[in-house]
């Protein structure tokens, strides 16, 4: 039963920074932004929480700062795609090198480490107690007591949803992909909308970071993201952007993230079950490829 | 020609200035530091030979990465394909000892072969299930990762050495040093200018060219399109694989601990830079490659942490790129302006 638990819990914190990350890409996917940033999103978010818990003791801070510290590479990002007109893959790939050698010069300049840094003065974002369904047998361990960020998560996968298909803004941005050019002649600026899209981004990322380095552990490493930026732009491909597609594979991901976790226990070298998420991606794209081949199929 | 050379020395300096007020920002003094990292990378014979020995892995994924983007697959994946050229070029290394005359050949195939095998991977999924390569070599870069890491921590495992690496290789296998030059920078120069020929030369390079184009276009004009895929992930894995080989043959001559390091996804950028041609991915990469190199020297006696290096190869990308393609929006806008007063005239 504590063995259920503790996989189910793995699952649901492995899977929070990815849904975090790919709702805020949803954004820009729907706004026809090719934004594969979010890894470095994360990280300057990651870095940056870290940096306000530790200086000012307090994670409101901290995730003040997180989310700040993505907002200034959305910024960056929207002064040079959006304003200067570079290509967005290019800028995407540079931000990310950006993010990872901003981060790793100031953990040297401001931490004076190389690699990791961990601290007692770093506060951690508080895990949430629910009364009364704490009590339940089973299921209140489970829902309760996670850390805030999961609720936040939880709460945020509805809201793009509604953001995304029931607003007029959702309504825009769609068209900003869909076809920029009558969004404009309708009298909307495409360059506005895309810019928000970017913003809201950068806002999930943050979280998403943040929750790495104040919840899931309680450090800085270097390039701690490892790729979640990655994995979180291949879940919003696989269902088309849709918010309650990316939980469901979210928590798919935070499974096998878990699952890797869990076998380490029994002997299985560490290498190799980090291998795991990454393999459940190749795999997830494999069908997702299949599938499409399918639909081509019954379209001729 | 001459527009890609202004563009890209005024992103150069616009984005040195860039860098000197990070610095400001830091109380550090940007000229001096700036002297002391070029004169630490290419104040002399001896500091120029190192930086030309340093850029060899960062060229060569580099000329990977641009072959790939200007020929259409968006192989990302030379951060995998460099560590499985290195484990090859290792294994072989251990395992196989002959003169130098035969073994520095071999292992330098035995790392192109564990490059392309890397790539081989992606180029078979995407043909056979049309999955994209763009996220399916992001994926097995970290699989590389994670599998070297297992492979130098367990089963080759140098039993005395405190953190996971190899035993050294073969004598015979390392890249001898002809004076000061390096022989891995001879091997490197020879890449490019066979890369070059390839590309520009040759049919198959014409191919991949058009393809990258337009791929409309070069089907109808005949090419085969997906042998002309095929080829260019396995070109592009051997060069990357390429690299990983001679960073070990010419340097800690065993697989350590983070041997990648950045090299792959700092080629990647320098291709970038390049705007993928052959000979701009060679100049870019032997000026970062000189950034890299003068900023230890310039740690040791300015206290700027070498890690602005990173920051500043970044910033360098950025607005290298932004300013080539702003000053076309410019130029196009220029003319514009220009052509609605003639026709109003």
């Amino acid at each position: 039963m504590n063995v259920l638990i503790g996989l189910i819990t793995g699952m649901i914190s492995g899977a929070t920074p990815i849904l975090l990350a790919a709702l805020g890409g949803t954004f820009t996917f729907y706004a026809g932004v090719f934004n594969i940033a979010m890894e470095g999103m994360m990280l300057m978010a990651a870095f940056f929480a870290v940096l306000g818990s530790f200086f000012f003791h307090s994670w409101v801070i901290g995730l003040a700062f997180g989310v700040l510290g993505s907002l200034t590479l959305a910024l960056i990002f929207i002064l040079f795609s959006v304003k200067l007109e570079t290509d967005e893959f290019v800028t995407g790939i540079a931000l990310n090198l950006f993010a990872l050698g901003i981060t790793t010069y100031f953990l040297r300049q401001i931490f004076k480490v190389k690699g990791v840094f961990t601290s007692k003065s770093i506060v951690p974002v508080p895990q949430l107690h629910i009364p009364f369904i704490e009590k339940i047998p089973f299921v209140g361990p489970v829902l309760s007591g996670r850390n805030l960020i999961v609720y936040i998560a939880v709460i945020a996968t509805v809201f793009c949803y509604y953001l995304i298909f029931k607003t007029r803004f959702g309504l825009r941005l769609r068209a900003a992909g869909y076809n920029a050019d009558s969004l404009d002649s309708s009298g909307v600026r495409t360059s506005r909308i895309r810019m928000q899209a970017l913003l809201l981004c950068a806002l999930f990322c943050g979280l998403g970071g943040a929750f790495l380095s104040l919840g899931y552990v309680t450090l800085f490493a270097e390039n701690m993201t490892a790729g979640r930026g990655w994995i979180s732009l291949a879940a919003i491909i696989l269902v088309d952007g849709h918010p309650y597609g990316i939980a469901a594979i979210s928590l798919l991901f935070g499974f096998f993230d878990g699952l890797g976790l869990f076998l380490q226990n029994y002997g299985v070298a560490s290498q190799f079950t980090a291998m795991i998420p990454y393999i459940a991606t190749l795999f997830a794209l494999y069908v997702y490829a299949q599938r499409r081949r399918e639909k081509k199929r019954k379209r001729v | 020609m001459k527009r890609r050379l202004w563009s890209g020395l005024v992103g150069v300096v616009v984005a040195l200035a860039v860098g000197a007020l990070i610095m400001l920002a830091q109380g550090y003094k940007p000229l001096s530091t700036y002297v002391a990292l070029f004169q630490f990378s290419l104040g002399g014979i001896g500091p120029f030979t190192t930086t030309l020995k340093n850029s060899v892995p960062l060229v060569l994924t580099g000329l990977s990465a641009a072959v790939a983007f200007a020929s259409g697959p968006v192989n990302l994946g030379q951060p995998g394909q460099f560590v499985f050229g290195a484990l090859a070029a290792t294994l072989g290394g251990l395992y196989i000892r002959l003169p130098a005359v035969l073994e520095i050949p071999l292992l330098l195939l035995l790392a192109i072969a564990g490059g392309a095998l890397w790539s081989s991977i992606a180029a078979f999924l995407r043909r056979a299930f049309e999955m994209s390569e763009f996220i399916v070599t992001l994926m097995l870069n970290m699989i590389a990762d994670f599998f070297t890491a297992w492979v130098i921590a367990f089963p080759l495992m140098d039993r005395k050495a405190f953190s996971p690496m190899t035993p050294q290789i073969a004598k015979s296998g390392w890249m001898p040093d002809l004076g000061l030059l390096s022989s891995s920078t001879l091997v490197m120069l020879g890449a490019v200018v066979l890369v070059w020929f390839v590309f520009h030369r040759w049919r198959a390079g014409y191919e991949w060219r058009m393809t990258g184009q337009n791929s409309v276009f070069a089907r109808l004009g005949g090419c085969d399109i997906h042998r002309n895929f095929l080829a260019v992930m396995l070109v592009t894995g051997a060069l990357a694989g390429l690299a990983g080989g001679l960073v070990v043959m010419a340097g800690p001559h065993r697989f350590i601990k983070g041997l990648g390091a950045n090299y792959a996804w700092d080629g990647i950028m320098i291709a970038i830079m390049a705007n993928n041609s052959i000979v701009g991915t060679l100049v870019y990469g032997v000026f970062i490659a000189a950034i890299q190199t003068g900023a230890l020297g310039m740690e040791l006696i300015t206290n700027v942490p070498s890690e602005i290096a990173q920051v500043l190869q970044a910033v360098l990308v950025l607005i290298i790129v932004a300013t080539r393609e702003y000053t076309n929006v410019l130029l196009d806008r220029l003319s514009a302006r220009r052509q609605a007063k003639e026709r109003a005239a």
